[in-house]
């Protein structure tokens, strides 16, 4: 039988599908046919937040590091769990920077469908990423300041479970948001 | 087992010495304490909830009545249903599941019992919130269900929209959490000797019900947030004049909305299914089957929501999809009706309370399925949909079938989590006069939806019948809510004059019976061995062994 | 007059009403079987003292699956006959314009007869034994168009127009209302149709062509006043200069039966009453209270019940 707090991790996570899943329809079910006003494709840059993206994607690998070290040596744990960190903050960097750039422009959350759909689901994704983050610092805390056992291997699993799911709501949104407005 | 008490053990919970004092109940993380709180919880939110029903009838008595404005009418009918889903209805079955499930499961707690109060005070304060509303601008006016675009800020100014959103959330993720620690709990706690197939019916019906909360309620959550974004942030989403849908939030918030339904039946199928074998002293018929079949709503209940839009438009193909999943929900849901009468059929059946409540279900619950069933015919829905008829069909299902089923329940198990038993001549009297009055209140509503009558209405017109039906609809619904003050009464009552209970006043085989009444906090002195689905059978009836059903590695 | 789709009016809703009885048969011969059942149980089975333990009996997977096989069965009846039934009621045509314009308003009723040219609110015409399409749209949130005698309800969506079809097979009056939570006043959002022998309805739609009849008397005083007045900006009086299409066209207002989309009868003194206080009749409806002096009143009323 799964360890009990994995188990609530996998759960919790598949809500939180359903929940993402809800936003990402409503975004590809405003964005068939016709729009009014700019769509995705006058207002998106796909190269720059491919780099961001990037950033996340492999914040996946660093994050598998950290927890294949976590009882060989508690130094390389932290420096992976701060590598993950670090890619996780350049994303939100990007994300932020590309928000900033968008508003600027007048594509706002009340400009038109677009924006509303968009700027839900990102923030929405944003905001778990952020959630993620303060996770991931706590392990680190852990792992310096904690006992020789912290953190606990289903602590690490659950957290990277989640950071994983994260990663994986941002691959369907670039796909959803990004790539499909280009194609 | 006995019936009589354990030696050592406080024979009421108001002796036992780790309850004493508000700030044990205030702080506990006891599973039995928090689904106490639970229980309580709800009853303060039912009598907001009666209230509401009771300005309600009062008028809609007479045709064209002036007892309440369109607005107060308004608000009072919006809050009467989601307080009595969300904060009535659920909580006592998420209160029941985190009372029981580890002691039928022979467990010391739940798997994570901060996460269990974590879940009720999230819940308590998102109802106390909804109920600021209505200091704090006005409460909800657009219904339960608020659809949009009336719920959007340009036809529903008041904030009493924003409180209804928000309070959700809050209640929503208190359900989530609760969720995770019923499946959770359920899957990896079971004392050796309890495969699941050994598991009571009750633990089966509510670890599935985890699962509809963990994959509805997200969906309302989506819903809810969107609605928020709209009105707070000037979205579209459902903003019909700037391109949004209205249909959008009809299909997500019943996405939601009908497994919620399923969510607030399905433990009700498991304590009928608890209580009608011991008061017939007969094993549960066909437990495979109820299992299964269980299985199978949850599933389906995922496929059918769009039978809450065959009058909206959505074009025939959706509605045969629909129409055949609908049909097909009533076979799993209606064979149980089977498994219980044929548990009945040949037993020695004892008529204390809890079996009335389980028998009366029994019948109003097939009137609500089988009202249910017409509607899932598209063409008689869409002359009654909107109508009162439904108003009749669900309240049969959730009154005449949930809240009569929790009944069962509170008389069966409020023994085990008081030490008292509920006084039964009280009881019988509480029993009647809610049958009379329920069935006097809601079956001419039946009626009222044949005359003509839509829903929602906050009065209506002089037409032929609809005074009569009304009125007759109303006196009853005065006995319901008297039948209901002597429920409350006994509740009140019984906890300082109730007779002792004892681990076993009913003679019962789950484990929950295995342990003093009420429980001490860790539960268990020690788990009998587990090697039948009824593990106090043999204590009882040594010369009749229960038959072996598949075991775990655990078995001798 | 009851409205009940109990009483069928027309094809339509002779078609439902026949599944309704066909669907209530079953369900009242479950319904017995189960409480026959469960009564015979209760009393049967009821302890009595000394009674042995009951046999135990786990279940029987066959009798179980039988029971499970045959509701499957009698459901697929059901959905068999929904399909039909479905077809009779709504055929869906294929490009054909609709014979009537439906939209939903908080809290009354435009209709539009594009062919006619005619436009008016909460009371509808129809010629008997005519199958009549028709397009329900919303200008605000969403209503539903319900008359049980004469057929189906359907939701008047915003953004999303829909169509079905209405007929009745014999002149008379059908009382409907609408049928979605819609706001304050959703209440007294009745409907009243009306159907006619041909040459009737003929003579309807031809009087309702006209524009509005010139006032005499005090009604012209009236006429003035309606059109200094706010009244002008939300209603149309067709022939004058007031063609607002916020509020109901009142062209043939004292063609109507009711006022307010039922909330009155229409006579002068309901008329009146309404004018001097919309608010106090229909708390929440869009008309504002104007605050109008008695005599005012007085003119306004004659000048309305002048437009047949």
């Amino acid at each position: 039988m799964m360890n009990k707090n994995k188990m609530a991790m996998v759960l919790f996570i598949a809500s939180e599908a359903i929940f993402f899943s809800m936003l990402v329809a409503a975004y590809v079910y405003f964005h068939i046919g016709p729009q009014q006003g700019p769509g995705a494709a006058d207002v998106l840059n796909p190269y720059k937040t491919g780099f961001y993206s990037v950033c996340l994607f492999s914040s996946s690998y660093t994050i598998w590091r950290a927890g294949c070290n976590r009882l060989a040596s508690r130094r390389r744990t932290a420096g992976w769990l701060v590598a993950t960190i670090i890619l996780g903050m350049a994303f939100l960097f990007g994300e932020a920077r590309e928000w900033d750039d968008m508003i600027h422009r007048n594509v706002t959350i009340s400009r038109d469908l677009f924006g509303t759909s968009f700027f839900t689901l990102t923030g929405f994704h944003g905001l778990h990423v952020t959630v993620g983050l303060i996770m991931l610092g706590t392990l680190l805390g852990m792992t310096l300041l904690g006992r020789s056992d912290e953190p606990r291997w289903d602590a690490m699993e659950s957290v990277s479970l989640y950071w994983h799911f994260v990663d994986a709501v941002w691959v369907v949104i670039f796909t959803v948001v990004y790539l499909w407005a280009f194609l | 087992m006995s019936k009589h008490p354990s030696a050592a053990s406080p024979s009421s919970i108001r002796e036992v010495e780790e309850y004493q004092g508000l700030l044990s109940w205030v702080s506990s993380v006891d599973h039995k304490q928090i689904g106490i709180l639970y229980l309580l919880a709800s009853l303060f939110f039912f009598l907001f909830g009666l209230s509401e029903a009771a300005s309600m009838r009062i008028q809609l008595a007479r045709p064209e009545n002036h007892f309440l404005s369109p607005e107060q009418y308004n608000q009072i009918f919006t809050m009467h249903g989601t307080t009595m889903i969300f904060l009535v209805v659920m909580p006592i079955m998420i209160g029941l599941s985190m009372y029981f499930i580890p002691l039928m499961i022979g467990a010391r707690d739940v798997a994570f019992p901060r996460l269990n109060a974590f879940g009720f005070w999230i819940f308590f304060f998102g109802g106390l919130l909804l109920y600021f509303s209505f200091i704090g601008g006005g409460a909800p006016v657009a219904g339960w269900f608020g659809y949009a675009p009336l719920s959007e800020k340009a036809y529903s100014f008041s904030p009493g929209q924003d409180y209804w959103a928000v309070a959700l959330l809050l209640t929503g993720t208190g359900s989530i959490a609760s969720a995770v620690n019923i499946i959770v709990t359920t899957f990896t706690m079971r004392a050796p000797g309890m495969s699941i197939w050994r598991t009571p019916l009750f633990v089966w019906m509510t670890m599935i019900n985890g699962f509809l909360l963990l994959f509805a309620i997200p969906a309302l959550n989506a819903a809810l947030v969107m609605l928020l974004v709209d009105r707070n942030l000037n979205g579209f989403f459902f903003q019909t004049s700037h391109g949004g849908s209205a249909l959008l939030w009809q299909h997500y918030f019943w996405f939601f909305g009908h497994p919620e339904v399923y969510i607030m039946i399905l433990p009700v199928f498991g304590i009928i299914s608890e209580v009608i074998p011991v008061f017939c002293r007969k094993t549960i018929y066909g437990y495979g089957f109820l299992a299964a079949s269980t299985v199978a709503i949850g599933f389906l209940s995922f496929a059918v929501w769009a039978h809450h839009m065959f009058a909206t438009g959505i074009g025939f193909p959706m509605y045969y999809v629909f129409a055949g999943a609908s049909f097909l929900i009533a076979v799993p849901t209606g064979i149980k009706i089977w498994n219980w009468i044929a548990t009945m059929w040949g037993g020695s059946i004892r008529f204390a309370t809890a079996m009335l409540f389980a028998t009366a279900f029994i019948i109003q619950f097939t009137v609500g399925g089988l009202s249910g069933i017409a509607f899932a015919a598209v063409p008689i829905d869409w002359q009654l949909t909107d109508s009162y008829f439904v108003v009749a069909h669900f309240h049969y299902t959730l009154l005449g079938g949930s809240l009569f089923g929790i009944m069962a329940g509170i008389y069966y198990w409020y023994p085990k989590m008081t030490g008292r038993l509920l006084s039964e001549k009280i009881g019988k009297v509480h029993f009647w006069l809610m049958v009379i009055g329920f069935n006097g209140t809601f079956f001419p509503m039946h009626l009222m939806g044949l005359y003509g009558m839509p829903r929602r209405v906050f009065t209506y017109p002089d037409l032929p019948h609809l005074g009569a039906l009304n009125l007759f609809s109303s006196i009853s619904a005065a006995v319901l809510i008297f039948s209901l003050l002597i429920f409350f009464y006994n509740l009140a009552i019984s906890l300082y004059r109730g007779e002792v209970a004892g681990d076993n006043p009913w003679e019962g085989w789950s484990l929950e019976w295995a342990t003093s009444s009420p429980p001490p906090p860790h539960n268990f002195e020690k788990v009998p061995p587990i090697r039948h689905r009824r593990p106090l059978w043999d204590y009882q009836h040594p010369d009749l062994p229960d038959p072996v059903f598949e075991g775990t590695r655990h078995d001798e | 007059m009851v409205s009940s789709p109990l009483l069928p009016a027309s094809q339509q809703a002779q078609s439902i009403y026949d599944l309704f009885q066909i669907v209530m048969v079953i369900a009242a011969v479950i319904l017995l079987i189960v409480t026959g059942l469960v009564v015979t149980a209760a009393i049967r089975f009821r302890r009595r003292p000394g009674d042995a333990l009951p046999r135990q009996d786990f279940g029987n997977h066959r009798l179980e699956t039988l029971w499970t096989v045959i509701p499957f069965l009698i459901v697929t009846a059901m959905f068999v006959l929904t399909v039909r039934t479905m077809r009779q009621v709504d055929p869906h045509p294929i490009d054909r314009k609709p014979d009537l314009e439906i939209e939903a308003h908080q809290w009354w009723w435009e209709f539009r007869y594009p062919g006619a040219g005619v436009v008016t609110a909460n009371e509808l015409h129809i010629p008997v034994n005519k199958n009549l399409y028709y397009r329900l749209t919303s200008g605000d949130v969403v209503h539903d168009f319900w008359v049980p005698q004469l057929g189906q309800k359907i939701d008047a969506v915003p953004n999303h127009p829909n169509y079905a079809w209405i007929s009745a097979d014999a002149p008379g009056t059908y009382l409907g209302t609408c049928a979605e939570y819609c706001g304050a006043e959703h209440a007294w959002m009745r409907i009243r149709v009306i159907a006619q022998s041909p040459e009737d309805f003929a003579a309807w739609v031809k009087d309702q062509r006209q524009p509005a009849v010139s006032p005499s008397g005090m009604g012209i005083a009236g006429r003035g006043l309606f059109l200094g007045l706010p009244c002008m900006n939300c209603h149309t009086i067709a022939g004058t200069s007031a063609q607002g299409t916020v509020g109901p066209n009142l062209t043939h207002l004292a063609s109507r039966q009711t006022l307010a989309a039922g909330v009155f009868d229409n006579t002068s003194k309901n008329l009146a009453r309404w004018l001097a206080d919309p608010q106090k009749f229909k708390p929440g409806c869009h008309m504002p209270n104007l605050n109008l002096k008695p005599n005012e009143i007085k003119v306004l009323t004659a000048y309305l019940e002048e437009l047949k």
